[in-house]
């Protein structure tokens, strides 16, 4: 028996990385001040372990496998894809997803096309790990969800965990895969602690995960919304409403039978994503649940997401840009009366 | 005014007025008329109605003599701005235009449109209901949206596939709902009022239960039961009763107890089939409606048609309601809920025949009372609006006991449960 403990989101993550580098000597890590580049001279080598210390400590374990590279997003993620395809199995680290734009080719034209350019001949067993979301006031350039962007890439594989247990598990599996995952870390989640069972698990990559069983409105969330659908689950078996929570965990490929089974279910869906809500994760689920489960709608798909607007930088402004439990209570209550 | 005539229509005054009679013209041909002053006499139903200008002109022709009978909505008099203006028929035509034709009573009694309601939106259906309802085979235009918007969900075709296995004939092709509530016991029949279904006496049935066996009906038309059909009149909701009566209680007769236009059924039934009834409880019972009560209805068909359950549930809550329950915010807005959910199992087809019916029947049975043989409770409300004269109805019954609830509102089992459960209860366990 594996005993539970309590780790927080980041704690787990820094512990997937170390299970995978002592079991695949091949696995390397790579990004700016993920082996403590920010640290001075006479200092702990190890002092910051990347810029909110997820990485702390590996550095000293794996010496030579553990890369500070320069501030430049292009050439990390470059080289990554360059060391994937020839058969290292890196894990680079995109500091804030915000800055995706500055090397989105290697991700869009390379990585994600190699397997199928050379006819399977190639592959890109890389894993890039960004930090994503809003809610830590980190204003409108490093607080974005773009997941959806990389989501919506054939190729790349994206991932989502809600929790310190799938984080550890599904970076674990996205390392292993042969194919190029996007690894998001909400924000809002990196210090939030969870059980996180010792030893190696691998979470699989596609399967979406039943948080709570309802019967009346199922509340699909992802990463950081995942709390909030839980809030507001527990709010509304207040007033005699019974939801059922389904974490996405993986937006590319998307558990599409996971969705359909709870719609089925209940009838009604509520889908809720930090993202903005053109062209998201959000829409696409909505649009699954009326084109292949359109038999089973009792009542309107809703959406509760971020507005079509940047994050704000001010607290209460962030506040009420973000879904919280009470929007998800309030469109709950709106599509039954 | 323009050049365009006004046209003075015969004026459709009640639910039943099909036509009218001119009694006379208070206006000569030729003659001024002011805006609001009296223009011509109109009888209906035995009531003589006062019908003024709605514009000031001259009245220049009249189309329905004094003494001649015309359909609602003819065209009676035409009235123009001049003395001298034109009034041929383009001028008439040009008066035909506006959608709704101006009227000469619509200040005293607002006319209805029409005896069958517009649809003016494509009803909502869940996709989930859709498909369950093709998969059982039901007819979704049977099944009354409880959803937000009146929206049919899942649950209602699941409500009404379970109500179908509800059903009693009563006649060739036609079969009511009959929902039943406890084992042991004399069995008690609950009738509902115009609008309503047998969910209104949920209140009572739990204590009713545990000593009765619970029968409580939906008529025809109203939640799985099947339409009214035209012509729909008392003495056939009362003919449906009985055979519900021979169906579930073909040994014995029942206690049946109606609330407001099932008081009427159930006075019906006593008076025509006494053998059925074992006792007679009259709930906010009336004989003749009073014209607060025909408008109110008249009101409610409208509503109905034209706007959501919850709008009309609010409408009604100060006419069916105490100031006691309408003074407590939190059972007030339970309570409209809960009607309002209860509201679309009647929807506006059964709504008019209903009142059609009752219209009918209002007046023809006042001098009956004396004939009931059967041991009678009439349980009137201190505080109804509706039926105010459901004392003196007591007092024509022979030997009718009467319990007024002080206070109390026309809906009687929802407004004041517990007092309608206690009179009730003592009634039947003497009777």
């Amino acid at each position: 028996m594996t005993q539970q403990r309590k780790l927080g989101f980041g704690q787990a993550v820094n512990e997937a990385l170390r299970i995978a580098m002592e079991t695949d000597p091949d696995v390397i890590l790579l990004g700016e001040d993920v082996a403590g580049g920010g640290t001075r001279e006479g200092e702990d080598v190890d002092e910051m372990g990347g810029v909110l210390g997820t990485t702390v400590g590996l550095v000293k374990a794996f010496p030579d496998r553990v890369l500070d590279t320069p501030i430049s997003e292009m050439g990390l993620i470059g080289t990554a894809v360059g060391a994937a395809a020839t058969g290292l199995r890196p894990v680079a680290e995109l500091m804030f997803i915000d800055f995706l734009g500055t090397c989105l080719d290697p991700l869009l034209n390379q990585a994600a096309k190699l397997r199928y350019m050379f006819g399977g001949k190639a592959r890109v067993p890389l894993t890039v790990r960004t930090v994503t979301g809003a809610g830590m006031q980190a204003a409108a350039q490093h607080s974005q969800s773009l997941y959806w962007m990389t989501a919506g890439i054939p190729g790349l594989k994206t991932v989502v965990p809600a929790t310190p247990h799938d984080a550890k598990g599904l970076l674990l599996a996205a390392i292993r895969d042969d194919d190029p995952v996007i690894f998001c870390e909400p924000k809002s989640l990196l210090f939030a602690p969870g059980e996180v069972p010792e030893g190696d698990y691998e979470v699989p990559i596609g399967k979406a995960r039943l948080v709570r069983e309802g019967s009346d409105v199922s509340l699909i969330g992802m990463g950081a919304t995942v709390r909030m659908c839980e809030g507001a689950a527990d709010q509304l078996a207040k007033e005699g409403v019974s939801a059922e929570v389904l974490d996405l965990r993986s937006l590319a490929p998307l558990d599409e039978e996971a969705i359909l089974a709870t719609l089925e279910k209940t009838g009604s869906v509520v889908v809720v994503d930090e993202a903005t809500p053109r062209c998201g994760i959000a829409s696409d689920v909505a649009a699954l649940c009326v084109d292949r489960g359109f038999d089973f709608l009792n009542t309107p798909v809703r959406r509760v997401t971020a507005p079509h607007a940047p994050v704000p930088f001010s607290k209460v402004l962030e506040d009420a840009y973000m879904p919280s439990a009470a929007k998800i209570v309030a469109a709950v209550r709106d599509l039954r009366t | 005014m323009t050049n365009v005539p006004v046209l003075v229509r015969m004026p459709k005054l009640g639910m039943t007025m099909e036509e009218g009679t001119v009694v006379e013209w208070r206006v000569a041909v030729g003659e001024r008329v002011e805006k609001g002053a009296l223009l011509l006499v109109i009888e209906s139903e035995k009531n003589e109605a006062e019908i003024e200008a709605t514009a000031s002109g001259f009245l220049r022709h009249t189309f329905v003599a004094e003494g001649e009978v015309a359909p609602c909505g003819a065209l009676l008099a035409a009235l123009t701005e001049t003395a001298d203006a034109t009034l041929d028929a383009a001028a008439l035509a040009a008066a035909e235009a506006p959608t709704v034709p101006p009227d000469a009573a619509s200040e005293t009694a607002p006319p209805r449109a029409s005896a069958a309601p517009a649809t003016f939106e494509r009803r909502a259906v869940a996709p989930a209901a859709r498909a369950l309802a093709r998969k059982l085979g039901l007819e979704l235009d049977r099944v009354s949206g409880t959803g937000p918007g009146g929206r049919v969900t899942k649950q209602d075709v699941e409500a009404f596939a379970a109500a179908r296995e509800r059903l009693v004939p009563v006649e060739e092709g036609v079969a009511v709902e009959l929902l039943r509530e406890g084992q042991r016991g004399e069995p008690v029949l609950l009738i509902p009022g115009f609008g309503t279904d047998a969910s209104s006496f949920a209140a009572l049935v739990p204590a009713l239960a545990e000593r009765f066996q619970v029968l409580a009906l939906n008529p025809r038309g109203v939640g799985a039961s099947d339409p009214s059909g035209d012509g729909l009149d008392v003495a056939r909701l009362a003919a449906d009763v009985a055979a519900v009566i021979a169906h579930a209680s073909p040994q014995r007769p029942v206690h049946v107890v109606g609330a407001s236009l099932g008081a009427a059924t159930a006075l019906e039934l006593a008076l025509t089939r006494p053998e059925l009834v074992a006792s007679l409880t009259l709930i906010t019972p009336f004989v003749t409606a009073t014209p607060r009560l025909l408008a109110t209805i008249d009101a409610w068909c409208r509503i109905a048609a034209e706007a959501s359950p919850a709008a009309l549930a609010r409408f009604l809550a100060p006419l069916l309601f105490s100031d006691t329950l309408l003074a407590d915010e939190r059972r007030r807005e339970r309570t409209l809920r809960g009607l309002a959910a209860g509201l679309p199992r009647v929807p506006p087809a059964t709504l008019e025949r209903t009142a059609a019916a009752l219209g009918a029947w209002s007046g023809t049975r006042a001098d009956d009372l004396p004939r009931v043989a059967a041991r009678t409770l009439v349980l009137a409300a201190g505080a109804d609006l509706l039926t105010p004269d459901a004392e003196a109805i007591a007092r024509a019954i022979p030997n009718a006991a009467r319990v007024i609830v002080p206070g109390a509102g026309h809906a009687l089992a929802i407004d004041t449960p517990a007092a309608a459960t206690e009179a009730l209860t003592h009634h039947l366990e003497k009777a």
